[in-house]
């Protein structure tokens, strides 16, 4: 149980500032991702925690030690790498091991140890095999097995399920949560991949150009995202500018839009408005009031959910629903808002 | 393994896939052939494409065959020549070995100023001609005393061996990534034992490779030893040269021929075994 903080920290390569100043906080226990696209910084931020890079200014902090100048060797981290990193000339056995053999544990612990943790993740029968002979999830299961056995203050993973498929990939998310509860374990992954952040995160730090856009809860950072940037990065499809007319009233391209009020965001600026598109209720008839006019002008259809693209005009906007039923294109159709779901972002 | 290469060459190859293997193990095995041949020749005088007299019709005026009755002798000075080859081949190889490592490091992880134009500098020791840097290299070696001496002449097979391993190695650590090296580190492995227990181990198909190059190249440099040997120190390739220097091959120097492909052939077999056995022959699981 670690809490892990950094403070102010900052990384130069040369000339190019990778990551400019970033504080952040991570409560013991706590799984943390840190999200952006490739080259934001991410990456960088998580070898610093872990010791691989050191910071060219500000600290990091394990339990409110400085640890910033401290070895990897004597950090006592635990790191998966994205491609596993297992040692190709080494069993099962001997990788899971490696940890305790090179602290020169003593050889009746570590065969317990190994026993121990062979049985968590479940590959006893598999020990004697080289990762040439294993599928993906089970050399992932191996990389974080030879990582939990040396009892690390701190978990870090790299991109932990980018490369499973998606049988496997539900699998591992609820082994990873699984385990990380059962150890009580601080974990922080990075991932480019917003879907695998919501999806095992408890926290998420949205990391842009090297600055920390935002750190909220997974649902906060997809209804209420802090910027355009973040909106956009969150997947928002439908965004479109608007005068505001009061604290609850938007006028945009598409016809007025009730919304929930937002501090600072009051009548006569001008913003842009976030729909979410599972937000929106798809009508075949006119409802008694509000309601934006348009017609269905595409349909893409998933299996469990369809997709709708709507001309209403000025924009165009996208409705996701349950495949319940399906509405031809073509179709003339009303959108109805609920206003607690419409987010305001500045301009 | 022969029975395996017979059904495998009658059962599934074309006629034309066939012939062209043919000519290459003609090339390959082509120039080992008069050289056996004569070794065990009595006599072979120009221009019979066969010896006039073999050995075995002679028996009675020669115990063994005349070669190798010679070769084996202590006249032949052949076990010495062998000592002295293998000994300064292996020191060639170690002292490599310990330059290029470290080298293929940098080279394969680093980016510097220059570095390409160093790329390119590293195979100039090939173009420029073998004579030209030994004439150089005498004049210097004798000024300082190594002309004659074993230091002289491991110093100068460096100079043709250091830029094939530098490459080969360089090859071999861009296959390795610094994944496996950072995650010894991070679970809790100090710099020897990650070089011992994970460096080294990944590289070593690489580097048995490099190895077994560098000794071969070594052990078949004639011009720097000659230069630099000054005759003091004889190695197979210059005995090699004695012998043939007046224009013939005789039946002693045939013989003495297929002993210098000796430490080449064993080294090979003992390699193949080794790598072949290496469990992770089997490829780098990702």
């Amino acid at each position: 149980m670690t809490k892990v903080q950094l403070n102010a920290v900052r990384k130069q390569f040369g000339g190019f500032v990778a990551i400019e100043n970033i504080d952040l906080e991570i409560a013991s226990g706590e799984l943390v991702a840190l999200l952006g696209p490739s080259g934001c910084g991410k990456t960088t931020t998580l070898r610093m925690i872990a010791g691989l890079e050191r910071p060219s200014g500000g600290a990091i902090l394990f339990d409110d030690q400085d640890v910033s100048e401290q070895p990897v060797q004597d950090r006592n981290v635990g790191m998966v790498f994205q491609r596993y990193a297992l040692f190709p000339h080494m069993t099962v056995e001997k990788n899971v091991a490696f940890g305790l053999s090179v602290r020169g544990t003593p050889r009746a612990e570590i065969a317990d140890r190994l026993e121990e943790m062979l049985d968590v993740v479940q590959l006893g029968q598999f020990r004697h095999r080289f990762p040439a002979q294993l599928s993906g999830g089970q050399m992932q299961r191996v990389a974080i097995a030879r990582t939990l056995i040396t009892k690390p203050s701190v978990l870090m993973m790299d991109e932990p399920l980018a490369n499973l498929d998606t049988k496997l990939r539900g699998e591992m998310r609820r082994f990873i949560r699984d385990l990380q509860q059962r150890f009580g374990i601080t974990t922080i992954f990075v991932t480019h991949d917003q879907v695998e952040a919501m999806e095992l995160a408890d926290r998420v730090a949205v990391i842009f150009d090297g600055h920390l856009a935002q750190y909220d809860a997974p649902d906060r950072l997809y209804r209420q995202p802090a910027n355009l940037d973040v909106a956009d990065f969150m997947g928002a499809t439908n965004i479109v500018p608007a005068a505001m007319k009061a604290d609850d009233l938007a006028e945009t391209g598409v016809g007025a839009i009730r919304v929930a009020p937002r501090p600072g965001f009051g009548a006569g600026e001008n913003v842009q408005v976030m729909l979410r598109s599972e937000a929106i209720d798809l009508m075949i008839t006119q409802p008694t009031q509000g309601g934006v006019p348009g017609k269905v002008v595409a349909r893409d259809f998933f299996g469990a959910s369809v997709n709708y693209t709507v001309d209403c005009g000025a924009h165009r906007i996208t409705v996701t629903e349950q495949a319940r039923r399906l509405v031809e294109v073509d179709t003339p159709v009303w959108l109805d808002i609920d206003p607690d779901r419409v987010w305001l972002l500045a301009s | 393994m022969a029975r395996k290469f017979n059904i495998a060459l009658s059962s599934r190859l074309s006629p034309f896939q066939k012939f062209y293997l043919l000519i290459i193990a003609g090339f390959i095995l082509g120039p080992f052939i008069p050289l056996i041949i004569q070794s065990f020749a009595f006599r072979w005088a120009w221009p019979d494409l066969l010896p006039g007299t073999w050995w075995l019709e002679q028996r009675d005026r020669a115990m063994v065959p005349l070669a190798w009755d010679y070769v084996l002798s202590p006249y032949s000075r052949v076990w010495e020549a062998t000592v002295n080859t293998v000994l300064i081949g292996s020191i060639v190889t170690v002292i490599c070995l310990a330059i290029c490592l470290p080298a293929a490091r940098v080279l394969a992880r680093e980016k510097f100023r220059g570095k390409s134009a160093f790329e390119f500098f590293l195979s100039l020791p090939l173009i420029v001609p073998e004579a030209a840097i030994g004439i150089a290299l005498l004049m210097m070696f004798i000024r300082l005393g190594l002309a004659g001496s074993y230091v002289g002449i491991i110093i100068a097979h460096l100079i043709p061996t250091i830029p094939y391993m530098v490459r080969m190695l360089t090859a071999v650590y861009q296959g390795l990534g610094r994944d496996f090296e950072e995650q010894a580190m991070i679970l809790g492995a100090s710099r020897w034992q990650v070089l011992r227990l994970v460096t080294l181990p990944m590289l070593l198909p690489g580097v048995v490779a490099g190895a077994l190059f560098t000794f071969l190249v070594s052990t078949n440099i004639f011009l720097l030893t000659f230069f630099l040997g000054q005759g003091q120190i004889v190695t197979l390739p210059t005995l090699l040269f004695s012998k043939i220097a007046g224009g013939t091959l005789d039946a002693s120097a045939a013989g003495i021929t297929l002993i210098v492909t000796l430490p080449g052939i064993i080294l090979l077999i003992i390699s193949e075994r080794f790598i072949k056995e290496e469990a992770f022959g089997k490829g780098f699981g990702n």
